[in-house]
C-alpha cells in the first residue's frame, strides 16, 4: 500500500494533538493553553504575524525623530505611534511579545516530542512502512540464526538481542543520530532568540570621533544620543587612507592604543571588516573626516634662484629669504575648482601682519611675496576617525545557536535512519515471525529490500500467515 | 575575448537553446534523441557560462583588483542565471521532466539579458565589501534563490495543471510536480539559512552588529519565514498540492522583493 505521506517524515511527527483529542473528555482552559503552545498550527500563525510585522517595519520609516513627528502628524496618529512604537518596531513591546510567544511555542513542541525519542533510539519501528508476519516450521533458535545472519548483512551491523520468556527480539538501528536533527534545529532557534534578547537588554552601541593624536573615552550612545563613558581610553596614533587610481577609497584604517589608567593594554590597527575587541567591547572602523591640516608643503624661491621645499605646520612661523618677512598658515581650502586646493598665508613683518597671500595648487605661476616666489605643492590632511562601538553579550549564544542549526541541517539532510525489528515467538509448534521496519527516506526501496532478504533467507519452508 | 563579450554570446545561446528545447519537446516524445541533444546543448552553454565567470575573476586580477565576480548588480545577475542553469540541469537529470527546463530557460535568458542594461566594467571594491564573507554570503544566498526559482516554476505548472483540465495532459504528472515543488525548496532552504548566517557574521565584522533590521536583512528573514511556514505546513500539517504550490509562489515573490524590491527602500544594502 502506498502511503501518501511526506517523503521525509512519517506519522510520528504529525500533530499528535489530533489523536489525543478523542481521548480527552474535558476541555479545560489549561489543556487548551497547553495545546496552543504545543501546536504547529500556532507556529505557522506566529510566523505569519512576525512576517507581516517585519514587512511593516520596512515600509514605515524607523528610528525617526519623534519630536519632528509630533509637530507634523495628527495627534491621533502620534498617539498610535507612541503606543505601538511604530518607528522603533523591532524593539517594540509587542514585537518582543511575539518573539517570546514563538520561543514558548518552540519549547512546548520540543518538550512534547523529546520524550518519544528514547523509544525510537532503541529501534522501535512499529510505525514504519515495513510490517508483515510469517510463520516457519523450524525451531525458534534456528530461525533466529538464519534471520540474524541475513538481516545483519543487509543492515551491515549486528542486532541487539533481547531474549524474553516468551519472545525473542532482534533489533537493528542505523544512523539514529537522525533523531537528534529536528530537536537540534529547534533548540538552535531558541538559543538564537535568547541571544538576541540578551543583546537587546544588556548590549549597547555607539560611536566616537577622535582626531589623530587625540585620546578619548566619552562616546555617543545609539539610538538615544546620550553621552556615555568607556571603561578604557582610546588613543589614536594615526589614520591612514589609501585610494585606487580612480579616486575611490581602497583602504582606511586607524592605528590605536587602548589605555587603562595610563597603561598601554592593547595596540594595533582597526580596519573596515577587521574590528578590535577589548574587554568584550568592539571597535569598528566606520568613517572618517578631514578636520585640519598636519602640514603644508611649499616651495620657496629666493632672489638668488635657489628653490627650497619647506613643510609648514599650523602655528609655525617660517622666515622668507631676505630675512625681514616670515609666513604663517592662515587657512586651507581643499578646493573644488580647476585651480585646485588653496592655501592662505599670513605674511608678517616684524611680528605684525603685513598682508595675506592666496596660493592655488594648480596655478602655473607662483605667488610673489616681494622677492620670494611661493608655490603650493600639497598638504597632509589631519583626519578624525569615526569608530563605532559595540557591546553585545548575546553574540556567543547567537553564534552557538547558528552552529547548532547548521549541525541539525547536516544531520537531517545527510543521514537516513533505518531500523528493523523482528519478534520471534513459539506457538502451535511453529515459530511466529513478526517484522517491523522503518526508513526515513526511500521507503519503498527499503521495504522491498527487507522483504526480499527475509523471504530469501527463510527459503521455501515458511509461509506467510 | 573578454568575459563581458563571452557573456553576451552566452546570453543569446540560452535563447537559442530555449527555442531548440521547445522544438524538441513539441516534436518528439520523452527520452528522444532530439531532447537529449537539447539537454546536451544546455550543458555545453552552461559550461561556457561557468568559464566566462571564471574568466572575469582572472581579469580582475589582471587589473590589479583581484576579487570574486559577485559584487555588483551585473555580476550578481550573471551568477544568479548561472545558478538557475545549474538548478535546471539538476532537476532535469533527477526528475526527468523537460517542461521545467522549458519554462526555466527563458527565465535564465531574461536574467542574463537584463544585464545589458547595466554597467559591466570591473570596478574595485569599497572597503566595506572587501571580505571573504562576501563570497560565502552571496554564493549561498543565490543557490538558495535558484532552488526557490525552480520550485516556483514547478508550482506554477502544478497550479496550471490543476486549474486547466485541457492543459493537464501536456504537463508532467501532478504528483511529480508537487514533489519538485517540495524537494527544491528543501535544497534551497539550508542554503538560504547559511546565507543569512554568513551575512550576519559579515555584518558583525564590518558594521559591529550582526542584525540591524536593515530592509534587505529583514526581507531575507521574511523569505526565510515563508519557507519555514511551507516546510512546517508540508511536514507537520501534511499540506500538499495547491496550498503548498501557492505558498511556493508567495515565497518566490518574497525572494524577488528581497533581491530587487529592497533597492527602492532606503538602507545600507542599496549599492546602486
Amino acid at each position: 500500500m502506498n502511503h501518501p505521506k511526506g517523503p521525509i517524515l512519517d506519522g510520528s511527527m504529525v500533530d499528535s494533538r489530533i489523536k489525543d483529542e478523542g481521548a480527552r473528555k474535558e476541555q479545560s482552559v489549561l489543556s487548551d493553553i497547553v495545546s496552543f503552545f504545543t501546536s504547529v498550527r500556532t507556529t505557522i500563525v506566529i510566523l505569519c504575524c512576525l512576517a507581516i510585522a517585519s514587512i511593516l517595519g520596512t515600509i514605515i520609516p524607523q528610528n525617526i525623530n519623534l519630536e519632528d513627528l509630533r509637530r507634523t502628524a495628527s495627534p491621533f496618529y502620534f498617539r498610535i505611534v507612541v503606543i505601538l512604537d511604530l518607528h522603533n518596531l523591532y524593539r517594540s513591546w509587542w514585537f518582543i511579545v511575539l518573539l517570546l510567544l514563538l520561543t514558548s511555542n518552540l519549547l512546548g513542541c520540543l518538550l512534547q516530542r523529546l520524550p518519544k525519542i528514547p523509544k525510537e533510539w532503541r529501534g522501535a519501528a512499529d510505525k514504519g512502512s515495513v510490517s508483515f508476519h510469517r510463520s516457519d516450521s523450524r525451531p525458534i533458535h534456528e530461525v533466529k540464526g538464519m534471520l540474524t545472519e541475513s538481516v545483519s548483512k543487509l543492515m551491515n551491523k549486528n542486532p541487539t538481542v533481547v531474549e524474553g520468556g516468551e519472545a525473542t527480539e532482534l533489533v537493528w538501528v542505523k544512523h539514529r543520530i537522525f533523531l537528534l536533527g529536528f530537536p537540534l534545529i529547534h533548540i538552535a532557534i531558541i538559543v538564537i532568540l535568547i541571544g538576541g534578547l540578551i543583546g537587546l537588554l544588556y548590549g549597547f552601541k555607539g560611536n566616537i570621533q577622535l582626531r589623530e593624536g587625540e585620546v578619548g573615552n566619552r562616546f555617543v550612545l545609539y539610538p538615544s544620543g546620550a553621552i556615555a563613558t568607556l571603561p578604557f581610553d582610546i588613543a589614536v596614533d594615526s589614520f591612514t587612507l589609501t585610494r585606487y587610481e580612480t579616486g575611490q577609497p581602497k583602504e582606511y584604517r586607524s592605528d590605536v592604543v587602548i589605555l587603562k589608567d595610563g597603561k598601554e593594554e592593547l595596540k594595533g590597527p582597526i580596519r573596515v571588516n577587521q574590528p578590535m575587541t577589548f574587554e568584550g567591547i568592539s571597535l569598528y572602523q566606520a568613517n572618517y573626516q578631514v578636520v585640519g591640516v598636519k602640514h603644508v608643503r611649499l616651495s620657496v624661491k629666493g632672489v638668488d634662484g635657489a628653490e627650497e621645499e619647506i613643510n609648514i605646520r599650523p602655528g609655525e612661523a617660517i622666515p622668507l629669504p631676505g630675512g625681514e618677512l616670515q609666513i604663517k598658515l592662515a587657512s586651507l581650502d581643499p578646493g573644488t575648482t580647476s585651480r585646485g586646493a588653496r592655501v592662505e598665508i599670513d605674511v608678517e613683518r616684524a611680528g605684525k601682519q603685513d598682508r595675506v597671500v592666496k596660493v592655488f595648487r594648480n596655478d602655473s605661476d607662483p605667488a610673489k611675496v616681494e622677492d620670494a616666489k611661493i608655490r603650493f605643492l600639497g598638504y597632509e590632511p589631519l583626519y578624525a576617525t569615526g569608530l563605532q562601538i559595540g557591546y553585545d553579550p548575546g553574540t556567543v549564544f547567537v553564534w552557538s545557536g547558528c552552529g547548532l542549526l547548521i549541525a541539525g541541517f547536516v544531520i537531517i539532510l545527510f543521514t537516513n535512519l533505518t531500523a528493523v525489528s523482528i519478534r520471534l515467538t513459539q506457538g502451535d509448534g511453529r515459530t511466529k515471525i513478526r517484522v517491523h521496519g522503518r526508513s526515513r527516506r526511500d521507503r519503498a526501496q527499503f521495504r522491498e529490500q527487507v522483504e526480499a532478504t527475509i523471504r530469501e533467507s527463510l527459503g521455501k519452508s515458511s509461509s506467510g500467515a | 575575448m573578454t568575459s563581458i563579450e563571452l557573456i553576451t554570446y552566452v546570453t543569446f545561446s540560452y535563447l537559442i537553446c530555449a527555442v531548440v528545447y521547445l522544438l524538441a519537446c513539441i516534436s518528439t516524445e520523452q527520452e528522444s534523441g532530439f531532447r537529449s541533444g537539447a539537454l546536451g546543448l544546455l550543458i555545453i552553454i552552461w559550461c561556457v557560462h561557468t568559464f566566462a565567470i571564471g574568466l572575469r575573476w582572472v581579469e580582475s586580477y589582471q587589473m590589479g583588483i583581484g576579487r570574486a565576480p559577485l559584487s555588483n548588480l551585473y555580476e550578481s545577475l550573471v551568477f544568479f542565471s548561472w545558478c538557475i542553469g545549474l538548478g535546471l540541469i539538476l532537476v532535469r537529470m533527477k526528475f526527468r521532466t523537460d517542461i521545467v527546463v522549458l519554462i526555466g530557460l527563458p527565465v535564465a535568458f531574461i536574467a542574463l539579458a537584463s544585464t545589458s542594461l547595466l554597467d559591466p566594467t570591473i570596478k574595485p571594491l569599497i572597503p566595506a565589501l572587501q571580505s571573504n564573507w562576501l563570497v560565502a554570503h552571496v554564493v549561498t544566498c543565490f543557490l538558495g534563490y535558484a532552488g526557490f526559482a525552480v520550485s516556483f516554476v514547478a508550482a506554477c505548472l502544478y497550479l496550471i495543471s490543476r486549474g486547466f483540465n485541457s492543459l493537464e495532459p501536456y504537463l508532467p504528472n501532478q504528483r511529480l510536480l508537487d514533489e519538485i515543488v517540495y524537494k527544491s525548496i528543501l535544497a534551497g532552504y539550508p542554503m538560504l539559512t547559511i546565507g543569512i548566517i554568513t551575512g550576519a557574521a559579515w555584518a558583525d565584522y564590518a558594521w559591529g552588529s550582526y542584525w540591524s533590521w536593515d530592509p534587505k536583512e529583514t526581507w531575507s528573514l521574511i523569505t526565510w519565514m515563508v519557507y519555514s511556514m511551507f516546510l512546517h505546513a508540508r511536514l507537520a500539517r501534511n499540506w500538499k498540492g495547491r496550498r503548498t504550490a501557492a505558498l511556493s509562489v508567495v515565497g518566490f515573490g518574497a525572494v524577488l522583493f528581497t533581491y530587487f524590491g529592497v533597492n527602492y527602500l532606503p538602507g545600507l544594502h542599496s549599492y546602486f
